[in-house]
């Protein structure tokens, strides 16, 4: 059985140094991989990405990240990843990875996405520059996330967002947010390059549970929606918990495919 | 009451320091009128945030009574397992 750890919207500041790593310690020992989906930081500062850095490094197991909205308030979203890519996380915009774990290969392809709401009150890229930017963002992120699923080889392939693919997971926000919440587009790329899975965050008043259109399982893992250290959502069939498994190693982790 | 001072306005202003002050930074909080008293509600990761949370609000909304009713997040451990396939 291959074991998948998720969690979002951690929000790590200068006030919060210790706390992620506490909340992650058994980890290692209930999963083979650790899925974090954006929001990794307080305000975008490196500074808080290096707090976050210190809690993961040395986590026997890989984690695997996109970024988030507050990751980039502070326009540094590339130092916020080399940061964390310097202690061996893995962050992924637009590409992916394959990490080899005893149990067979789990693939996830990611990317952070975009809002411009859901098919019926969706965005279009229309009018003002402003208007059309939004939401040719949106589309590119979201294209750039089905070439990314399309290229993954892997007994579990997982696409990991910041923004939600679909409105279920977004039950619980008001209504009014929905266009700055996620985007139909993702839902669309994950329904047409298919996967076994698809984890976000962003929605802090939301559901863990929806699927797209097409019949993926959608899961809302941010940290206030789960109300726990992180998720765990397992693969194949049964077996003893993996807690003397030895991790995937660096060797198991291929190269992005970009 | 019109203009800069009304509550509605108030608690947009208020909805945006909360995002963009340093000593907060977070836009998902809730912030609403009711009864005429600005209400702020959500989690937040630390008790200093919270903390932020009122200092931020008092700075923006001297005339109103607040209501901070966010909260501190505690999470356990993973409790459960789901089988995806």
């Amino acid at each position: 059985m291959i074991r998948v750890a998720a969690v979002g919207d951690v929000h790590v500041g200068g006030d919060s140094a210790g706390l992620l790593r506490e909340q992650l310690a058994t980890v290692p020992e209930r999963a083979d991989v650790l899925l974090i989906a954006g929001d990794l930081t307080k305000a975008g500062e490196v500074e808080e990405a290096e707090i976050l850095a210190a809690e993961l490094q040395g986590l026997e197991l890989q984690v695997v990240a996109v970024l988030g909205n507050h990751d980039h308030h502070a326009d540094r979203p590339e130092e916020i990843a080399a940061t964390l890519r310097d202690v061996g996380v893995v962050v992924l915009e637009g590409d992916a990875v394959r990490v080899d774990t005893p149990e067979g290969s789990v693939g996830v392809a990611g990317v952070k996405g975009f809002g411009g709401g859901f098919a019926g009150a969706n965005g279009t890229e229309f009018g003002e520059p402003e208007m059309k930017a939004f939401v040719r963002h949106s589309r590119e992120r979201a294209d750039a996330l089905e070439l990314a699923l399309r290229s993954l080889r892997a007994d579990v392939r997982i696409a990991l967002t910041h923004y939600a693919p679909v409105r279920d997971t977004l039950q619980g926000e008001p209504p009014e947010l929905f266009p700055f919440l996620g985007s139909y587009l993702l839902a669309e790329a994950i329904d047409r390059a298919g996967c076994d899975l698809a984890v976000h965050g962003h929605a802090h008043r939301g559901a863990e549970h929806g699927v797209t259109a097409g019949g993926v399982t959608v899961r809302n893992v941010a940290q206030t929606v789960i109300r726990q250290g992180y998720a765990v959502y397992t693969f194949g069939e049964d077996e003893p918990t993996p807690a003397s498994r030895a991790r995937a190693t660096s060797d198991g982790v291929v190269a992005p495919a970009r | 009451m019109s203009g800069r001072g009304t509550p509605e306005y108030l608690a947009a202003h208020l909805q945006e320091a909360l995002a963009r002050d340093p000593r907060v930074n977070e836009p998902e909080l809730q912030v609403s009128i009711v009864a005429g008293r600005v209400r702020i509600t959500g989690v937040v990761p630390t008790e200093e945030r919270r903390a932020a949370v009122d200092e931020v609000a008092a700075e923006r909304c001297a005339d109103l009574e607040v209501e901070n009713r966010t909260t501190v997040g505690r999470y356990p451990d993973a409790e459960r397992e789901e089988r995806v396939t």
